[in-house]
């Protein structure tokens, strides 16, 4: 028989094994090479993790697999994985914390700007830094001066004027969008005025401490154009504008291109930027997939990804890959207990009553029985700090003196549930958590530290669910699960943390109903209050001192960790900065270049 | 005169199917959340989303929201998909014609390896290398291709770097105009032979990972049916004129076997269908696929409902337009049952 | 007796089919003696145990002999837990399945006119969609959990079933020893347990065991895609876990459960392929 032409066929099987042994070599050969990671202390406390080389060399062995055989895949394009697709991109409507935010920063400026290291306001659309002494902050610490930068042009060519900052701030407050961040401004600012072309002043309600860092930089203040504004949609109150959810037309050095829905983001350098341009076009790819941003990254399709701690074992020593990890995220991870729990909306194996949160003893019980050890070596590698209620390390006010919940104590916690009469009834509950993330990691944490416990009684359930589902479930009020994991927003200032997550009347005390739950509800609302007016630094501190032990001992969160800075990139990317206070993946992308 | 019956026959039956497919679909839409749900924009003010209610009457018995339901789809009214926030109708023929790029190349694979395959084996039955290719294509359908795709992945792209990920180099893609938003022909349409390398190279590793998948299925029945040829008359008369062995096979048992093995392309399609939504999250490809993945996740009812409605209705014509094709080539069947 | 001899016999002589017989002892044996062969975690034993302080060890390691997840999930716990998941995945499934097809194809097949007409418009419709599809839709409606998994898995494979026993009667029905019994006057209950029902049930016995197959990698798809729940000692869920890690060398996490659900759809599959070539040597698409 003839068997030449069915050569071909055997020599696919042949290609299938040779693939399966390629596979086999590749996966043994990982762990030798001499890739570089940067790693400073990760934490005070927590010592420096063994997965780093600890070496701060940062040039790497030139790349040997670069594909396409040149110096570096797609020249020209600066290439970002992103996580999750962002929801809308108008600083109006974004949700702190969410995808959005990551592209506004980009394309968009604020007067002032957080600067590429450290907490501290730097000049941008505002060309000087409001201070008593420069007389742009009167003597009563109400009124700000903010001289307008000239010259400055939009995207769509239309000139800046103090205008378009008034017309920017009171667009937001009009709208005033359930999702966005409104508050942020309406809550501190009394009126404003456009003194002259290049002359914005503002009048706050009372003094506040945190307004030039925390305030005038956060998105939601972004400065956006007029004349875009009004020729599609204008400004309607409480309604979106359908133009500025889908598109962005800023000052940034990136000016949008298009967003390709479920695909990727694109952006164009802006010629017309009056500051350092920007290097390369910037494209980010949205791909839900944690799995192939790391291998995009290792593959050099991708220049950075978003990363957090527990992908550093996917990505060290690969080739041609350099990890940035150093200092901490100012979001502590944290699990929320809900004191107003919808009971008719639990998922159905949920057993709690509606007051299960009110009782101290079982939110420090939970407190109690975590096992940070587990999430902060396990999940983090060592990437992180353990935090006290409720002022993140590397934020004014961070007190190292305060209490602070870093070791599971299964013996008190038991002493606790046996106290609020849980240990004999048990309990079923839910903790709601994105999926395939950290967080969902520390939801594991929990179940496992409840199921250390050893009271079959007692038993935590883990819903993972997708990103866009989480977020409206925790934008709902009230929210309907009894517990849910999340980290908090990185804020320049003391004030909007504990407002936010503490405060009795605050976003998530009114939200979660935290005043049926303190013992002392108004104390702790008037040390915030109190610290919030307080322009001295000395005695702001002190009151913050005085109230972060109230909160360890009447805990509304279980802080699991406050995560480490994690970035990883490919050894061409040049002039890589990060600040933890950016929004994620804390990269100005401008800044960067390839080669 | 007998096919034309036939044909007209299951013409009539197709929109009764696809009815009953609706009626699935929109019951599946009140069993999940709120109905009004699939129609929401995330932009709406609470007097449009009163609006949608009225014109959807909600309020009304669910046999009368089906109709109304019905016509709007009928109207091309698809309802608002979350994930692509844009109209489910405006986003779907790109999304389209990515998957069909992909499931049609697939298509391709799986047929010409089905067949290579089945013919092998089928002329070596019970041999060595029969036994072997039957372990070969079985192991096809009983791959996961979520955990394969990934390794050919690692190999390929993260290793050798020989095959992207992605659907096309977006420099090369915005140098083209995109009429039919099929990339490889619109490329040749434009005749930039640059951007249908790049086509041709971005669609190599899903295409044959999916083909694979449905190979088995294609070859096992070729595989059968020529082994029922080889034991026909006209075969021992073929071989006792003298006809060469590897002639017997290639001129009369294949030919004849290939017609029954028409009727499982069908099938295959299905089984390229569903394993798209696997591949496409994979290499990122932009189809249906990914988008379907997606919207289960984020709870995009719209957009599950159409793509189910869709691709049954592929399905079916797909199906349809195969019994057609076996009727035409094979008259010794019997039409019907 | 002789039959099964004989059927036992022709499979054993087709080495494909004996090594798709050793692949189903071998994982059934696992699933079967999970609870001896590893500790069971408690307080539910199909949730993976964490060790939190060897997250991602390699295959060897001390009380790990496949290495852990990066959860710190024992591998070697996920693969033989996985394997009970997966045999009470398609037990259930399968048992399901058949019990609700085989009714409705009998009573089609047996009653005809009206009712078949009805039931069988109702299969087509069924069989419209495709199967992955279908369920991936189901699931995502109830929300991600695995009882919804096999729920929808349920929803989605009885027709083919009923399609194939349907079928199978109305092929039998014409014999001659059911006319038979027909005239000595036996109730039509007792000729379709006696003589209709032994004599249709072979397809589908090779069906159910295609199946057994089959609805396990379909569920693995879907907890791959994310319809599971979280910290499940399930296959495809682990192969979702641990994937990106394979690039970095810690290739256990992800190559273990996705070779076991490769066994286990093969081991199936080429044993119900090798039944199917002898049961029913004219080899019929299920279609």
């Amino acid at each position: 028989m003839n068997r030449s032409p069915r050569r071909g066929r055997w020599g696919a099987f042949l290609g299938i094994f040779l693939a399966l042994a390629m596979i086999a070599a590749a996966c043994s050969d990982g762990e030798g090479d001499d890739s570089t990671t940067t790693a400073g202390t990760p934490g005070t406390t927590a010592g420096t993790p063994d997965t780093t080389a600890g070496s701060s060399d940062t040039t790497a062995p030139p790349t040997t697999q670069a594909p396409s055989g040149g110096e570096v895949n797609n020249p020209g394009v600066f290439v970002h994985a992103a996580d999750d697709e962002p929801t809308t991109l108008d600083p109006a409507q974004v949700e702190p914390g969410e995808g959005g935010e990551t592209m506004i920063l980009q394309v968009y400026e604020r007067l002032l700007e957080i600067g590429t290291s450290g907490p501290e306001p730097v000049p941008s659309l505002a060309t000087e830094v409001p201070t008593v002494e420069n007389g742009l902050i009167s003597a009563d610490g109400l009124t700000y001066t903010f001289p307008i930068r000239q010259g400055v042009t939009f995207h769509d060519g239309s000139p800046l004027t103090a205008d378009d900052v008034l017309f920017s701030w009171e667009r937001v407050m009009t709208m005033d969008l359930p999702d966005g961040a409104a508050s942020v401004l309406s809550d501190v600012v009394d009126s404003m005025q456009v003194v002259d072309d290049s002359t914005f002043e503002v009048t706050l309600q009372e003094p506040n401490a945190a307004f030039l860092n925390a305030v005038v930089p956060a998105m939601v203040s972004s400065i956006v154009s007029r004349e875009a504004v009004e020729a599609n949609g204008g400004v309607v109150a409480g309604e979106p504008n359908e133009f500025m959810s889908g598109s962005m037309v800023g000052t940034g050095p990136y000016s949008f291109v298009a967003w390709n829905r479920n695909e990727n983001l694109q952006f164009e350098v802006y010629d017309g930027y009056w500051g350092t341009p920007a290097n390369l076009d910037l494209r980010v790819e949205i791909g839900a997939n944690p799995d192939i941003r790391v291998l995009g990254l290792r593959a050099g399709d991708y220049d950075t990804i978003e990363t957090d701690p527990s992908f550093i074992g996917d990505i060290e020593g690969a080739e041609g890959v350099t990890i940035f990890a150093e200092g901490l995220t100012v979001e502590p991870i944290h699990i929320g207990f809900n004191l107003r729990i919808p009971v008719d909306q639990l998922p159905a194996d949920d057993n709690i009553p509606a007051d299960f949160f009110l009782d101290p003893r079982v939110r420090q019980a939970f407190n109690y029985a975590f096992d940070y050890d587990a999430f902060l070596r396990g999940a983090l590698g060592g990437f992180g700090d353990f935090n006290p209620h409720y002022i993140p390390i590397g934020i004014f006010g961070y007190d190292p003196a305060a209490p602070v919940y870093n070791q599971q104590d299964l013996a008190k916690a038991e002493e606790l549930f046996r106290a609020a009469g849980l240990w004999d009834t048990g309990f079923s509950v839910s903790v709601v958590t994105e999926e395939a993330n950290l967080f969902e990691t520390a939801a594991l944490v929990l179940k496992d530290s409840i199921d250390d416990l050893g009271n079959p009684n007692m038993t935590v359930t883990v819903a993972a669910v997708a990103e866009a589902v989480f977020d409206e479930a925790h934008a709902t009020d009230p929210v309907p699960y009894a517990m849910w994991v999340k980290n908090a927003d990185p804020f320049a200032d003391p004030h909007a943390y504990v407002d936010s997550y503490t405060h009795p009347d605050g976003e998530w005390g009114e939200i979660h109903g935290f005043r049926q739950g303190y013992v002392d509800p108004d104390g702790i609302a008037d040390l915030i209050d109190r610290a919030k007016v307080e322009l001295d630094p000395v005695a702001r501190a002190a009151l913050y001192a005085e109230l972060q032990p109230l909160l360890y001992d009447d805990p509304l969160w279980i802080i699991a960790a406050q995560e480490g800075v994690v970035s990883a990139r490919r050894d061409w990317v040049q002039g890589f900065v990060s600040n933890p206070l950016w929004p994620r993946p804390s990269l100005k992308f401008a800044l960067m270049d390839k080669g | 005169m007998q096919i034309r019956d036939y044909i007209i026959r299951r013409l009539m039956v197709l929109p009764l199917l696809v009815v009953g497919v609706s009626i699935i679909v929109f019951a599946l839409t009140r069993i999940g959340g709120s109905p009004i749900g699939i129609y929401l924009s995330h932009e709406m003010s609470q007097e449009e989303v009163a609006e949608l209610e009225e014109r959807f009457h909600l309020d009304d018995p669910v046999p009368v929201q089906y109709f109304y339901w019905a016509s709007g789809v009928l109207r091309g009214d698809l309802g608002w998909s979350g994930v692509a926030a844009a109209p489910v109708t405006d986003v779907f023929l790109p999304k389209l014609a990515a998957t069909m790029e992909l499931a049609v190349s697939s298509a391709i694979v799986a047929v010409v390896l089905g067949i290579a395959l089945g013919t092998f084996a089928g002329a070596r039955r019970n041999r060595l290398p029969d036994h072997l290719t039957r372990v070969f294509s079985i192991s096809g359908a009983a791959m996961p291709l979520f955990w394969f795709a990934i390794l050919l992945l690692i190999v390929f792209w993260v290793y050798l770097g020989w095959f992207p990920i992605g659907r096309s180099d977006p420099d090369l893609w915005a140098r083209i105009d995109h009429p039919t938003n099929l990339y490889t022909v619109d490329s040749l349409i434009a005749g930039d032979f640059g951007a249908f390398r790049d086509a041709v190279w971005h669609l190599t590793l899903p295409a044959v990972t999916l083909g694979y998948g449905a190979t088995a299925i294609i070859a096992r029945m070729m595989r059968s049916s020529l082994v029922e040829e080889l034991q026909e008359d006209y075969v021992d008369a073929a071989r006792a004129k003298g006809l060469p062995e590897r002639l017997v096979l290639r001129r009369h048992a294949r030919r004849n076997a290939l017609i029954p093995t028409v009727t499982v392309i069908g099938l295959s399609f299905g089984f390229l269908l569903q394993g798209s939504v696997v591949a496409e999250i994979i290499f990122q490809w932009p189809g249906l696929g990914r988008w379907m993945a997606d919207s289960v996740l984020r709870g995009d009812q719209a957009t599950i409902m159409a793509y189910v409605l869709f691709t049954s209705v592929l399905f079916l014509v797909v199906n349809l337009a195969v019994d057609v094709a076996y009727a035409y080539l094979d008259r010794r069947v019997v039409l019907g049952e | 007796m002789r039959r099964v001899g004989e059927l036992i016999g022709a499979l054993l002589k087709n080495p494909t089919t004996v090594a798709g017989l050793t692949f189903i002892i071998l994982l059934l044996g696992m699933a079967i003696l999970a609870p001896l062969l590893t500790e069971p975690n408690t307080p539910d034993a199909y949730q993976m145990p964490r060790d939190w302080g060897a997250i991602a060890v390699p295959p060897g390691s001390p009380g790990h002999i496949l290495g852990t997840t990066n959860v710190g999930g024992d591998v070697l716990y996920g693969v033989i837990w996985g394997a009970r998941t997966s045999l009470r995945l398609s037990v259930i499934v399968v048992s399901l399945t058949v019990v609700v097809g085989v009714t409705v194809g009998s009573i089609a097949g047996f009653r005809g006119g009206r009712i078949d007409e009805i039931l069988m418009r109702i299969v087509d419709v069924f069989l419209s969609i495709p199967e992955l599809i279908f369920a991936l839709a189901i699931a995502a409606v109830l929300g991600p959990s695995f009882r919804n998994i096999i729920l929808a898995l349920a929803v989605v494979f009885w027709v083919k079933y009923a399609r194939i026993m349907r079928a199978q009667i109305i092929h039998v029905k014409e014999n001659e020893y059911v006319d038979a019994a027909r005239v000595i006057g036996d109730s039509p209950w007792r000729i379709y347990l006696k003589d209709v029902l032994p004599n249709s049930i072979t397809p589908v016995v090779v069906q159910a065991t295609l199946d057994m197959g089959n609805i396990v990698l379909v569920g693995a798809t879907l907890s791959f895609i994310g319809l599971s729940e979280a910290g499940i000692a399930e296959w495809g869920v682990l192969v979702s876990e641990g994937q990106a890690g394979i690039s970095a060398g810690r290739w256990w996490a992800s190559t273990f459960p996705g070779l076991m659900v490769f066994l286990w759809a093969l081991g199936f599959n080429l044993f119900g392929d090798g039944l199917r070539d002898i049961l029913d040597p004219r080899t019929e698409s299920s279609r």
